[in-house]
């Protein structure tokens, strides 16, 4: 079920330099929504910019939705302006989101900077379907991108920090702490971040037999499946198709079915 | 049809993407994504890119082809009665010709849609050597005789805007027995990130829609409209009730909307119940008394 509301926007903060959060009233979507799935957000009351954002949901309430971006270009811009008590169109839910399996021994969210946005819904579901919370490596360029830290501890999460240049936590980067904390055959790993920093982290998650779910970020212009301008290359045929779309085959997929080598990272977002 | 409003090919999937949000039959026509008589991967990404008040893209007609288009695509806009604009595309006239037939014979088709103008793929820039089919009258009027003689359906030939004067092609697709045109395709443009250095799109240059191609749209449709005896589809950056019905006033007798359903999924089914209200307003009894009646 998808909805298309004009929410109200109940609250926002600005959690870092350039970064929010912001809290909508959608109970509709936040009743039909799971933890991966996203929105696409009206930016603009005018035509320009022209198309809506596509944007996790971070947080899933009972009344509603959070959202966390960073302002990145004009449309999120224009978001960053919008102030409690406004109004602001979502599309949603989409996608497929994380499945959730309480059978995996151990699992651990690794997260590279904003890519920590669809996080905090995923490690409070976890919390309640499995027997031991997630393990969290929040890994950042610099130590006041590490987000939402006091929300994973709070759901009792063990979170490990790391750095790009060591100002907080470990100097290390996502992939290089996933390697520390010896994921094995019963590790569900589920990451989310630059595409570098996916493709590293999948890359150790395989070679310790871990299973490793990617939550991937394109450019979208419809979210819904029809344009086919999001999407990313598969290393096989996978249902039929060579090139699979991040809105409606993802934005959650098992990494193994990804075609890291094909990705030109001269075009990363 | 039942109404003057279909979607362009290539912004509304096959339909069943739009059915989530409305009841798609209750539009004029669903103009479906261009099929190939083999599944086509399309172009390597990133495909899209956002521009001023548009976008542009090189999918590069990523398709399911024929086979798959008719085993799963089409009974879903059968079994809601929704007419099908069936868009096709191939390399040379044959291919055309047999897709075309094919449809006709599965009773898959309302009408054809050929697109003899898809800016974003190689192989049209170089069958009939640098350019588009639809930049060359000899060749759109080759292609729309071989569809011609294929198929007893309406033909609707999509023309590119990428020419020096429309009227030429335009009359070139009539004179050949298309039953329509349709104006406009997209327009050729690019985009370059001057951090890196690098285009924007992966194949360099795409096809740019949305509303800021609007009032270029209007001009093909006006000038179309004035050398043509068959009806002309409108289609470029309508977004609402209002630019559709410039399209109409401009000498379009239908119109398609195009990039606007990205933003607004039903924004079609809106723009069918703007165009009533607007005819209850002004006392118009029909549709088709809008169509070329710009005042001047």
């Amino acid at each position: 079920m998808r909805f298309i509301r004009d929410c109200e926007i109940v609250a926002r903060e600005c959690v870092a330099p350039g970064h929010w959060r912001m809290r909508l009233h959608a109970p509709d979507i936040a009743r039909a929504a799971i933890p991966g799935q996203f929105c696409m957000v009206e930016v603009s009351e005018t035509l320009y910019p022209f198309l809506r954002r596509p944007m996790c949901f971070s947080e899933i309430h009972d009344d509603g939705v959070s959202i966390l971006y960073k302002v990145e270009g004009e449309g999120t811009a224009l978001l960053a302006q919008r102030v409690p008590g406004q109004k602001c169109s979502l599309q949603g839910p989409l996608g497929n989101g994380f499945p959730v399996d309480g059978s995996f021994e151990r699992h651990i969210i690794v997260s590279g900077g904003i890519g920590v946005a669809t996080f905090p819904a995923l490690a409070q579901a976890l919390v309640g379907a499995c027997q031991r919370p997630p393990e969290v490596v929040l890994a950042a360029r610099t130590r006041e991108l590490l987000l939402c830290e006091d929300l994973f501890k709070g759901l009792g999460c063990t979170v490990y920090l790391a750095t790009d240049d060591g100002s907080a936590g470990q100097k290390a980067y996502a992939a290089g702490m996933l390697e520390r904390l010896n994921p094995g055959e019963a590790t569900r790993v589920y990451a989310c971040g630059p595409m570098i920093m996916m493709r590293t982290t999948a890359a150790v998650a395989r070679r310790a037999g871990a299973n490793c779910l990617v939550s991937l970020e394109a450019q979208m212009a419809c979210g819904d499946g029809a344009c086919l301008g999001c999407v990313v290359e598969s290393i096989e045929e996978y249902e039929g198709e060579k090139m699979v779309r991040v809105c409606v085959d993802g934005p959650v997929f098992d990494a193994a079915i990804i075609d890291w080598e094909a990705h030109n990272p001269a075009y990363d977002l | 049809m039942k109404n003057p409003v279909t979607v362009a090919s290539g912004t509304f999937g096959y339909g069943e993407e739009f059915g989530r949000y409305f009841d798609v039959s209750l539009l004029g026509a669903v103009t479906t994504k261009s099929i190939s008589l083999k599944p086509r991967p399309g172009n390597k990404p990133p495909r899209l890119v956002e521009t001023p008040a548009g976008l542009l893209n090189a999918i590069g007609l990523q398709n399911v082809g024929i086979e798959r288009f008719l085993a799963e695509k089409v009974p879903y806009l059968r079994a809601r009665k929704a007419a099908i604009i069936a868009n096709i595309y191939g390399y040379l006239p044959d291919e055309y010709a047999e897709l075309a037939q094919r449809l006709e014979s599965e009773g898959a088709a309302d009408a054809i849609e050929a697109n003899l103008s898809c800016p974003n793929v190689h192989d049209a820039r170089t069958a009939r050597g640098p350019v588009l089919v639809a930049q060359s009258c000899e060749a759109i009027s080759e292609y729309t005789r071989a569809i011609r003689a294929a198929t007893k359906l309406p033909l609707y030939i999509k023309l590119t805007p990428n020419v020096m004067n429309i009227q030429e092609p335009a009359l070139a697709a009539q004179e050949a027995g298309a039953d329509a045109v349709c104006l406009i395709n997209t327009l050729l443009g690019m985009a370059i990130n001057p951090e890196t250095r690098k285009p924007r799109l992966a194949n360099i240059v795409g096809g740019l829609s949305g509303p800021a191609i609007r009032p270029v749209a209007l001009k093909m449709v006006w000038d179309a409209a004035r050398v043509l005896r068959i009806p002309i589809i409108g289609t470029g950056g309508i977004t609402g009730a209002p630019s559709a019905i410039e399209f109409l006033l401009a000498g379009a007798t239908a119109v398609s909307v195009g990039s606007m359903s990205f933003r607004q999924p039903d924004i079609a089914l809106r723009i069918v119940e703007g165009i009533a209200e607007y005819l209850s307003r002004h006392n118009i009894p029909d549709v088709r008394q809008l169509i070329g009646v710009m005042q001047t």
